[in-house]
């Protein structure tokens, strides 16, 4: 079967993702899915498609796709500075193209993920319902490796007329120069000392470059390392987990399903979407969390993006 | 003991020992859950704890503390359910060429490496948990003697296959990757190929066994 584009460039870092595996979580699978999920959603609700429909999550950019046959794509996340054939683009946005024609992003000068979205989903393998690819889990082909150059790529409906749409300007995520992440505070904080749960709530971290999909690590004001874990406790998405030498990490979505440090709760769910943009060096600070608040934000969040749940 | 580390996240870990009765109760616990609750999303148990995610449309924090504690109460009020199933055999090679700690595994307990070999296939293991990566089964308990803990600092790789030892617990690594358990013998890589079955191995409250293997019958499967 003849592709419906080649990428030309991969960038640094591209891969396949969706919302992720949730059944497999019991059995010890990451969970996988797109960084940013605010942004991987926009793209697909851009195209009409189904919300947990495969994209493309490029980090930092550096892509080019030459595209097979007319069709039209969904950009979003951050800002590559998008140009179709020559022509600036812009994003938040579905772009019309012709076959022959090059979509290319250039390294993004705010934000670490761009997601490009495709009528009808990325025609790719799934395992446990979900196509993200999670290098760390040894899966084969896209499922367990990221994209190389002259990879072929076929989507659902490529012919499916696309108006151009645009994300409402007010619903653009800004760029900010910091972050205050919300924390409900759980499993061993109550075992921390005084002054480190004070210090949670007082100091200023930045985003360590060694961040990746699997844990956003956090440089700056050592805690103590906490009280000792005996086992591995299990994990819920934006675990914070303070390790040896007592910096926290926030687990993000290629995270293992158990961990054995001390931790000192999770960060909102939502926030991690702004989080996943930070760049190295972005200071990041922890408020405390109404957990009611954040369930509420879920819960209005899969109703506007349509986000279904199969038990 | 109930907490909530999420927003639509309970932890409950169990007043009883991480072992192979303990996994039985949260089993038994995991059981009552997805029937008392509704919408679960997901369940984790692993060793003395479960973990139940539900959905953000109906989690009620307070109605469900309410009914995992009467699900706590009924998993410690009778005997575990155990159903451990049949066991998982699989063939270990434990020789110091393919398995680094081997011979300080045997020093530390004072006894020889096929002493170590006979201490650790010996006994039948309970699954207490699985993560860390997938397919990779915490298991217990390991024999007291051989019970050494893990390396100060992991290595930076270790071999798909490798067996280890840390404490109490013994499991095998099904990929190449850093570890910090210590290695005392190999199931044969071929056994960790098929990314389905390797995943699908082990479960929590199964039970395993280990059937020692030379290194002649090792390089026979694969190496």
């Amino acid at each position: 079967m003849s592709p419906h584009g080649v990428v030309d460039r991969p960038g640094p870092f591209c891969t396949i993702q969706d919302l992720g595996r949730r059944t497999g979580r019991r059995a010890g699978l990451a969970p996988g899915g797109a960084m940013d999920q605010r942004a991987y959603l926009w793209a697909n609700r851009l195209l009409g498609n189904d919300p947990a429909a495969a994209a493309l999550e490029i980090t930092l950019g550096g892509f080019a796709l030459r595209f097979a046959v007319e069709t039209a794509v969904a950009l979003t996340g951050a800002d590559c500075a998008a140009r179709l054939d020559g022509v600036e683009t812009g994003a938040w946005r579905t772009v019309r193209a012709r076959p022959g024609q090059v979509l290319r992003l250039g390294y993004s000068a705010t934000g670490m993920r761009a997601f490009v979205a495709f009528p009808g989903g990325l025609d790719v393998p799934t395992a446990f319902g979900s196509a993200s690819a999670v290098v760390r889990d040894g899966w084969p082909g896209l499922l367990g490796r990221p994209l190389r150059a002259g990879e072929p790529l076929r989507w659902g409906e490529p012919a499916r007329a696309c108006p151009v749409r645009r994300v409402p300007r007010e619903l653009v995520p800004p760029n900010t120069a910091s972050l205050t992440l919300p924390l409900i505070v759980g499993y061993e904080w109550a075992e921390f000392s005084n002054a480190d749960r004070e210090r949670v709530f007082d100091a200023e971290w930045t985003v360590d470059p060694a961040s990746d999909r699997t844990a956003g690590r956090l440089a700056g004001p050592a805690l103590g390392s906490g009280p000792r874990v005996l086992d591995s406790t299990p994990l819920v998405d934006g675990t914070v987990q303070v390790t040896g030498d007592g910096l926290p990490l926030v687990f993000m979505r290629d995270r293992p399903t158990i961990g054995g440090y001390a931790k000192l709760g999770s960060v909102d769910p939502i926030a991690l979407d702004a989080f996943a943009q930070a760049r190295p060096g972005t200071p990041i600070r922890f408020t405390r969390a109404d957990p009611d608040a954040l369930r509420r934000a879920l819960a209005r969040r899969e109703r506007f993006f349509g986000i279904r749940h199969e038990a | 003991m109930i907490t909530f580390p999420g927003p639509v996240s309970a932890l409950v870990t169990l007043p009883v020992a991480p072992d192979r009765d303990g996994i039985a109760r949260v089993l038994d616990l995991e059981r009552y859950a997805r029937e008392a609750l509704p919408d679960l999303r997901t369940t984790i148990p692993a060793f003395n704890r479960l973990l139940v995610e539900g959905s953000p449309h109906s989690w009620n924090a307070t109605d469900v503390e309410s009914r995992l504690a009467a699900g706590a109460e009924a998993s410690l009020a009778d005997a575990p359910g155990i159903d451990a199933g049949d066991p998982v055999s699989l063939p270990v090679c434990y020789d110091p060429e393919l398995a680094p700690d081997l011979e300080a595994v045997a020093a530390h307990a004072g006894v020889d490496v096929a002493e170590v070999a006979r201490l650790h296939s010996g006994t039948t293991y309970a699954v207490l948990a699985t993560g860390f990566a997938p397919g990779f089964a915490y298991m217990g308990d390991v024999n007291a003697r051989i019970a050494m803990p893990r390396l100060t600092t992991p290595r930076p790789r270790v071999e798909t296959g490798s067996v280890g030892i840390a404490d109490r617990r013994t499991g095998i690594y099904p990929a190449a990757g850093p570890g910090g358990w210590r290695l005392i013998g190999r199931v044969p890589a071929a056994f960790f190929a098929d990314a389905a079955e390797r995943i699908a191995r082990f479960r929590p409250g199964g039970s395993v066994e280990f059937r020692p293997i030379g290194r002649d019958e090792y390089e026979a499967a694969g190496g």
